[in-house]
């Protein structure tokens, strides 16, 4: 068919071609506002507020090494807060996050330790594991249309009494026994939890993964296919699928996501630390969804970024250190990040709002 | 169309692992070092067993999931109730209500002795005046050293967390310490505070306190890290749990800092780096003990109607140190878990 | 229809051969659906050719939902037989329908409000470069077809990055009959396209659809507006309570008689006659087919 008569119409629409400031409702943004509209913007400024603010109160924050453990501080929760914030963008929550970095440890070491083999058969086998988990959640999840809330507390509390359980019936104790001393383990914690001189400063490997990762999400969400899907399945699930998008992969992928970093955290633990608590890692789901939200991402689906929950993650890691930087009355602790949590997502919030109102 | 392929790889996937898994162990990929292997070969203590009629023992405390420490208190009792022909029902909720509901449970039950850790007197009261109308013998361990008599118990067994606290820090005043970080792993728990508390008591210098999320190792790490930093004066670091100092000395480490560590409680990895140095003394309360002469206690009770402790006195189960001096001596138990 | 990278206008209408232009592109025959024990559609007949539009007409709950959502393959049919290209098929995702060239415009638009525009207009048939690993979306051509397609539709925006939740009634329903055409549907479903929107806003769409039809798709037109129908319809089917009351091509049935089988017939006379003694309406002054000649008249116009 010709281009001509599917010209045609256009000529003869009543709304007449042409600059027609009223058409619409956001026709007229200054840049400036359209920059701070951003997701990641109200963050980076809370960021940067928290971060002026410990400077200043806190001298030791003003040294290197100081800023080498904020960071360290914030990569653990960083790299969870990636994929989790990806996950909520997708319209999704994991609660079985915190405790999945401890399953996919544990299964590591002990497979490694009872079977007297290469750690690194211990780690691969935790990916699978990992990922078979961040799958069984997906999968649940699509086949019973349950919210994710219940579905993910449901792997939460089984993960918790399997983490504990298995390693009780397995090493007899409740930790899994030191691994340090295996082939394998030196390479492997080069690659998890090594660190490495900057200018006299020593800066843990997990701040490069942290990085590194945190790019590759943001690319990923913003210049590619899948990214695309990510966000439409998160901002109208039957609409996306209408069009064709593929919910199902889409969903159950990032539910994978976030067992591959489990995985990865859970890795860094363990060759940090050599054992693994199999009691550990409750709570720290709402950490991270803590750092995704502060991030901005919209807890209801549909908007975020990959880079928000960077900062949210550094906020967090750096009212933690900075506390105890600052030399404060340790009694206070919880009150004061509290505080100045809120005080932060205060400042977010109102970039926003600013940003928006026009 | 891109649906299918995922679906059909995750099929596949478990298969693959398994194929990879068995493959990679016939192709020798077994650690030459360390591993299950090297771990083989120390033989399980048994001894005889008790004759006397079989008894039900509730064993109740407030252990909060996965914690080491009670691993080993229930191995305690574990072994004395294979002795003394017992069978022990254990059950634990760290929070002080769900804990007398235990207990309750443990009633109706009908067992034949009961031995509750006090973690929270008050909430027990109730439940354990009950215990006695119900005519069932009561023993406490663990918490609770200044109420077990007020609550009519019959015996207990553990450690003044209060006095421990005290012996560390005489120990540390007598290492020549002049500042301390007492590092607390869950704000609010009693038992913790009393143990700094004791520490600040008898110890002569500065004692500061530091809490730290006990359930995210990396943040104990940074914690300390940033607190060595804050403060160069410390020169002893007291942890109230066995990981927490592996992962003091971590923190130490990195922070540049000459800060000694000290720690409450021990475990399999901590004599090791006792007998390194790395860590200076742990102080030992003998959780095994404490849960082994609960049981043993009531078994006693039952069947010669024995008090420990003349049911006046609390049976101290700790402080006991352990340095370098005679850390060998414990280790070997310390690797089974038993102490 | 994700493999069309170039996505250019009526790339897959050259792929049928000129000989079969007047074959159906979509035939319903004696098609039902049952959920559970419920015949929510039964004895449905239905064709679409190529450059005409089917118009399906029905009030709420007449089953006009339940066909779209066999067609655009949401859901299966249970009875009958439902042939495209005049092969048995039998879609189990919207995306099998869409690979078939048929593309729904749902009643909710099909938008993530969230979304930019561009975005929106090219969710699930984004068009990419590059190898692998690093395929990544080509947003500039993206947002230059999108910003071409919708300048066609008349509609002009400053900021393609604007969400489209943002955007009219009218101009999303726009978007969303632009993206399809554009993705060379063969068969358009349009799902109550001008229930929401004003008498303006109702007269772009009606001339797009309009555009669609004689550029060479078969369009089902789904409305409970006989009116609008009747400018652009060239057959007639209305659905009762899941079944077929009216099958008639354009020369069989006169705006009239479409308006009175809509309303049913007898019943609309019996409310007349309700309304009457009600408030004493005047009855003689309501809308019948009379009143309706001048809109008829404009599709003629169209076709010229």
């Amino acid at each position: 068919m010709s281009m001509a008569q599917h010209a045609e119409p256009a000529v003869t629409t009543p709304p007449a071609p042409g600059r027609k400031e009223t058409d619409g409702r956001t026709s007229r943004r200054s840049p400036a506002l359209r920059v701070l509209a951003r997701p990641e913007v109200g963050v980076f400024l809370g960021a940067v507020a928290v971060f002026v603010f410990f400077l200043v109160t806190a001298p030791p924050v003003r040294d290197g090494s100081s800023m080498a453990n904020v960071l360290y501080q914030s990569s653990t929760i960083g790299i969870m807060a990636l994929p989790v914030a990806l996950l909520m963008i997708g319209g999704e929550f994991d609660l079985s996050a915190g405790v999945a970095v401890i399953a996919s440890a544990l299964t590591a070491s002990m497979l490694s330790y009872q079977l007297t083999m290469n750690v690194w058969v211990g780690v691969v086998v935790a990916l699978i594991v990992s990922l078979g988990i961040g799958a069984f959640n997906g999968w649940m999840l699509v086949r019973t249309g349950l919210p994710s809330f219940l579905v993910t507390l449901g792997t939460f509390l089984i993960l918790q009494g399997v983490n504990l359980a298995v390693t009780k019936l397995v090493t007899g104790n409740v930790a899994t026994d030191d691994i340090s001393d295996m082939d394998g383990f030196g390479r492997a914690r080069k690659v998890f939890a090594s660190s490495f001189d900057v200018g006299g400063v020593q800066v843990k490997i997990t701040v490069v993964w942290w990085l590194v990762f945190a790019a590759i999400a943001t690319w990923v969400l913003l210049r590619t296919k899948y990214g695309n899907w990510i966000f439409a399945v998160g901002g109208n699930k039957e609409s996306a699928r209408a069009v064709g998008v593929p919910v199902t992969f889409t969903k159950i992928s990032l539910f994978m996501l976030v067992g591959f970093g489990a995985w990865f955290v859970g890795m860094h633990q363990l060759f940090t630390f050599n054992t693994v608590q199999s009691g550990e890692g409750v709570g720290q789901e709402l950490i991270y969804i803590a750092a995704a939200v502060i991030g901005g991402c919209l807890l209801t689906g549909g908007y975020g970024s990959a880079i928000g929950p960077v900062f949210g993650a550094f906020m967090f890691g750096m009212v933690q250190q900075g506390i105890v930087y600052a030399g404060w009355n340790p009694d206070w602790f919880k009150a004061f990040l509290g505080v100045m949590l809120l005080g932060a997502v205060l400042i977010n919030l109102w970039v926003q709002r600013t940003a928006t109102r026009r | 169309m891109d649906s299918s392929s995922p679906s059909r790889s995750r099929r596949i996937a478990p298969v693959v692992a398994m194929a990879a898994a068995v493959a990679l162990t016939l192709a020798g990929c077994s650690s030459s070092s360390g591993g299950k292997k090297s771990e083989e070969g120390a033989g399980e203590a048994s001894a005889g067993k008790a004759t006397t009629p079989r008894m039900t023992v509730a064993l109740v405390t407030h252990q909060s999931p996965g914690d080491t420490f009670w691993d080993i208190v229930r191995k305690g009792a574990e072994a004395a109730a294979a002795k003394d022909n017992v069978k022990l029902i254990y059950s634990a909720d760290p929070n002080a209500g769900n804990q007398a509901n235990l207990v309750q449970n443990a009633i109706d039950q009908k067992v034949d002795g009961i031995a509750v850790t006090l973690a929270k007197p008050d909430a027990l009261k109730d439940v354990i005046s009950k215990a006695k109308a119900a005519n069932i013998p009561v023993v406490g361990l663990n918490s609770g050293v200044s109420e077990w008599k007020n609550l009519g118990l019959l015996q207990f067994f553990g450690q003044d967390e209060t006095v421990a606290g005290e012996a560390l820090g005489n120990r540390l005043n007598s290492e020549g310490a002049k500042k301390v970080a007492c590092v607390i792993q869950e704000q609010g728990n009693i038992g913790l505070t009393q143990r700094c508390d004791g520490v600040k008591k008898t110890f002569s210098g500065t004692t500061e306190t530091l809490y730290v999320n006990g359930t995210d190792m990396p943040s104990v790490k940074s914690t300390i890290t940033a607190k060595l930093k804050q403060d160069s004066a410390i020169d002893h670091i007291v942890t109230l749990g066995a990981p927490y100092a592996l992962t003091a000395v971590q923190s130490v480490a990195e922070a540049g800092s000459k800060a000694k560590i000290a720690t409450f409680d021990l475990n399999k990895n901590l004599t090791g780096a006792i007998s390194q140095g790395t860590i200076q003394f742990a102080v030992d309360q003998q959780p095994y003990l404490q849960g082994y002469l609960a049981i043993d206690s009531l078994w006693l009770y039952e069947n010669n109607g024995n008090y420990m402790g003349g049911g006046e006195q609390p049976v101290l189960t700790g402080p006991a140190f352990v340095d370098k001096s005679n850390v060998d001596a414990v280790a070997a138990y310390a690797a089974k878990g038993t102490r | 229809m994700t493999n069309d990278h170039s996505g250019t206008h009526g790339a897959v209408l050259a792929d049928i051969p000129p000989a079969d232009a007047d074959r159906p592109l979509v035939e319903l025959r004696n098609a039902g659906k049952s959920y559970g024990n419920i015949r929510a559609l039964h004895g449905v007949d239905l064709t679409v050719r190529p450059g005409k539009v089917a118009c399906v007409l029905g009030d709420n709950g007449a089953g006009k939902s339940t066909l779209i959502k066999i067609v655009s393959g949401l859901h299966q049919h249970t009875e009958g037989e439902f042939l495209v290209d005049g092969e048995p098929v039998r879609f189990s995702t919207p995306r099998e329908a869409l690979d078939r060239g048929i593309a729904t415009v749902y009643q909710d638009l099909a938008t993530v409000p969230l979304m930019p525009v561009w975005r929106n207009f090219f969710l699930g048939s984004e068009i990419t470069k590059g190898p692998w690993p690093v395929r990544r979306l080509d947003i500039e051509t993206m947002k230059r077809t999108a910003d071409e397609e919708l300048r066609n539709m008349g509609i002009v925006l400053d900021d393609l990055e604007q969400p489209i939740g943002t955007l009219s009634g009218g101009q999303r329903q726009c978007v969303a009959i632009a993206r399809a055409v554009h993705f060379g549907a063969r068969v358009l479903i349009l799902d109550e396209p001008t229930a929401a929107l004003g008498v303006k806003q109702s007269g772009v769409v009606l001339k797009y659809i309009a555009a669609a039809r004689d550029r060479g798709l078969g369009v089902i037109f789904i409305t409970h507006n006989p009116h609008h129908a009747y400018m652009v319809g060239d057959h007639f089917s209305v659905l009762r309570l899941g079944t077929m009351e009216l099958s008639a091509d354009r020369d069989q049935v006169s705006l009239e008689e479409l308006t009175n089988h809509m309303a049913g017939g007898t019943e609309l006379t019996a409310l007349k006659h309700e309304l009457a003694q009600v408030r004493g309406v005047d009855v003689e002054r309501l809308p019948d087919g009379r009143d309706l000649t001048a809109p008829v008249a404009e599709p003629g116009e169209e076709k010229a």
